[in-house]
């Protein structure tokens, strides 16, 4: 997983739940899946993924190719499921003030930043844990375990 | 330092003395819930189980973490699509092939309240769970969280969960709650207040001289309702009550877990129970709470009391009793779905499903139901029982779902609009 990348930012509202998100956000947009490219960052508003932990929505947003999500909140099951699928989310505070559709975005997984390069605006966020950059090294927390279980360290 | 419920649950599943919130821990699980259809079908390799037996066959592992621990719901039966009677197949595999407790037939209902009737949930301790509602059981005092499939399958493998310690936020609850209020309304004015990323990926923990009054039914609702205030997980002190209850089902000992009183919270909210209204949420999100004189008078089309959140006994006692000698109004089709074959059985033998029939309620068996299968048209209204009103959640996206607590859908049924259930009572 690369931890530093740019990619093209797409936005969505706040309290969009796994069951909209489901379908690569067909709920919201039902021809968004047409339009969206690999590489694309998703942007949006409080509580994102709320709702179902069913791993279909997360799902659906991997295998777009979706490089990121970044929210201004995201539910704890979602948030850990699209870590353990390998897809990085970020919780980053103001991010959808800063942010308009189609922004070019350049996200610093280490630093804990993301740069708006349309419009030179930042935003910081925590960085990530070891451990959670660990799992996004491999693609997420399956191809983690083969690995670390093979070598009998967890 | 002190440390809260959550806090030192969490300390004792990572064989810590002391964790703040913040600490990365890598806990062992206590009990791992999985329903049916997160199995998928056993071919599929990016089911649950296809995902299991390939990360076993690279390590060369055999056999799950531990088979007493696991415990498997049949959350819909009979099966209404392929996908859920692939998921059942591929438990009923699982469990020849690992162990584990499967709950099906007239022994299941909804995980959440079979895992609580069962007797596998415990004061104090760390559960998981493959279902977003596995908050549900913090109403035992124990720490319980959901989980999604791909961390599912890392526990099956190695028993163990890395987590953030989540910061508490003490709800207090003080008062005399009148005879006409339940949990629902209870958790629908608590989250409306909050707001809807008020508790988000934080610890709700109850207490106050009133949280005593609260039945273990409506404790269990408001547990469950945590993870639509998007908390972590929701946790009521071991009481009298609570334990009590817990004797009557689980058999051998637990060690219950309180707060220490210097424990450290990043917020603390009062709510003063006495005299309150009923509490009903509009459509969109369940913080969406308001008073029900707000509603009064909005026409419904369907009425339904079910899921993990509102279909036990205290629900289903409540509704009998609104409706004996009463039919549901002509324009309504009213349905009710016990939570758990315990409840239904337990209903059936004090006779209130012979009550609800002759009100013209359509009792359906025991299962998830119409909360996860769509049932509303565009245009339609319906007052629920349960935790979701997010849009096309039961059905059509331009179907509209209230959210009330029994007694409100029960009277509301009779009325053919959102009435207050004092009325009734």
């Amino acid at each position: 997983m690369k931890r530093l990348f740019k990619g093209k930012a797409w936005k969505f509202g706040d309290c969009l739940d796994s069951g909209n998100i489901n379908g690569v956000m067909a709920g919201v947009d039902p021809e968004f899946h047409k339009k969206v490219q690999p590489g694309d960052i998703i942007v949006a508003g409080i509580n994102f993924g709320m709702g179902s932990s069913s791993e279909n929505a997360p799902r659906s947003l991997k295998d777009a190719g979706i490089a990121a999500v970044i929210a201004e909140s995201i539910s704890n099951i979602y948030l850990r499921t699209l870590i353990n699928l390998g897809l990085p989310a970020i919780e980053c505070s103001g991010i959808s003030q800063v942010v308009e559709e189609g922004d070019e975005l350049e996200v610093n997984l280490e630093s804990g930043e993301v740069r708006n390069l349309s419009n030179g605006a930042a935003r910081r966020f925590a960085p990530f844990s070891d451990g959670t950059i660990a799992i996004l090294d491999k693609g997420g927390l399956i191809p983690f375990l083969r690995e670390t279980l093979a070598r009998d360290e967890v | 330092m002190g440390m809260t419920i959550t806090e030192k649950i969490c300390a004792r599943a990572s064989e810590k003395t002391e964790v703040k919130p913040g600490d990365m821990i890598n806990a062992t699980v206590d009990k791992l819930y999985i329903k049916d259809l997160r199995f998928a079908k056993a071919e599929d390799p990016k089911g649950l189980y296809g995902v299991f037996k390939e990360l076993l066959n690279s390590i060369g592992i055999t056999r799950a973490w531990d088979p007493e621990r696991v415990i498997i719901n049949f959350d819909e039966q009979p099966a209404r699509n392929t996908k859920r009677a692939e998921g059942q197949l591929t438990a009923k595999k699982f469990k020849e092939e690992h162990g584990a407790t499967v709950y099906e037939g007239e022994l299941a209902g909804i995980g959440h309240n079979v895992m609580v009737e069962k007797g596998h949930v415990k004061p104090g301790e760390f559960i998981v769970g493959a279902d977003s509602h596995s908050c549900t059981y913090g109403a035992l005092g124990c720490f319980s969280t959901g989980i999604g499939f791909t961390e599912t399958v890392g526990v099956l493998a190695t028993g163990k969960i890395w987590l953030k310690v989540p910061p508490s936020i003490y709800v207090e609850l003080k008062g005399k709650p009148p005879s006409w209020i339940w949990g629902k309304d209870i958790i629908l004015r608590i989250m409306a207040a909050l707001g809807p990323n008020g508790a988000i990926n934080r610890t709700i923990e109850f207490g106050g001289a009133a949280a005593a009054e609260i039945s273990m039914d409506s404790r269990l609702c408001m547990c469950n309702m945590a993870v639509e205030m998007v908390a972590l997980n929701a946790v009521f002190p071991p009481d009298e009550r609570s334990i009590e209850y817990v004797k009557q089902v689980c058999p051998g000992g637990f060690q219950a877990v309180h707060s220490d009183p210097d424990a450290e919270y990043e917020s603390r909210r009062v709510f003063d129970l006495t005299n309150m209204e009923p509490f009903v949420a509009a459509p969109g999100v369940p913080s969406n709470g308001r008073p029900i004189g707000e509603f009064i008078g909005t026409k419904i089309d369907q009425a339904f009391i079910g899921t993990c959140s509102n279909a036990r006994i205290e629900d289903l006692r409540v509704a009998a009793k609104i409706l004996k000698g009463k039919k549901v109004h002509a324009g309504v089709r009213m349905i009710v779905t016990p939570a758990s074959y315990g409840a239904y059985f337990q209903a059936r033998d004090e006779g209130l499903l012979e009550v609800l029939q002759k009100a013209k309620v359509l009792v359906t068996a025991s299962e998830c139901g119409i909360c996860t299968r769509p049932s509303l048209t565009s245009g339609e209204t319906c007052i629920s029982s349960g935790n979701r009103n997010f849009p096309g959640r039961m059905g059509d996206r331009d179907a509209k779902i209230f959210l009330g607590s029994p007694a409100t859908v029960a009277a509301s049924a009779i009325a053919g609009e959102i009435v207050d259930p004092r009325e009734f009572l």
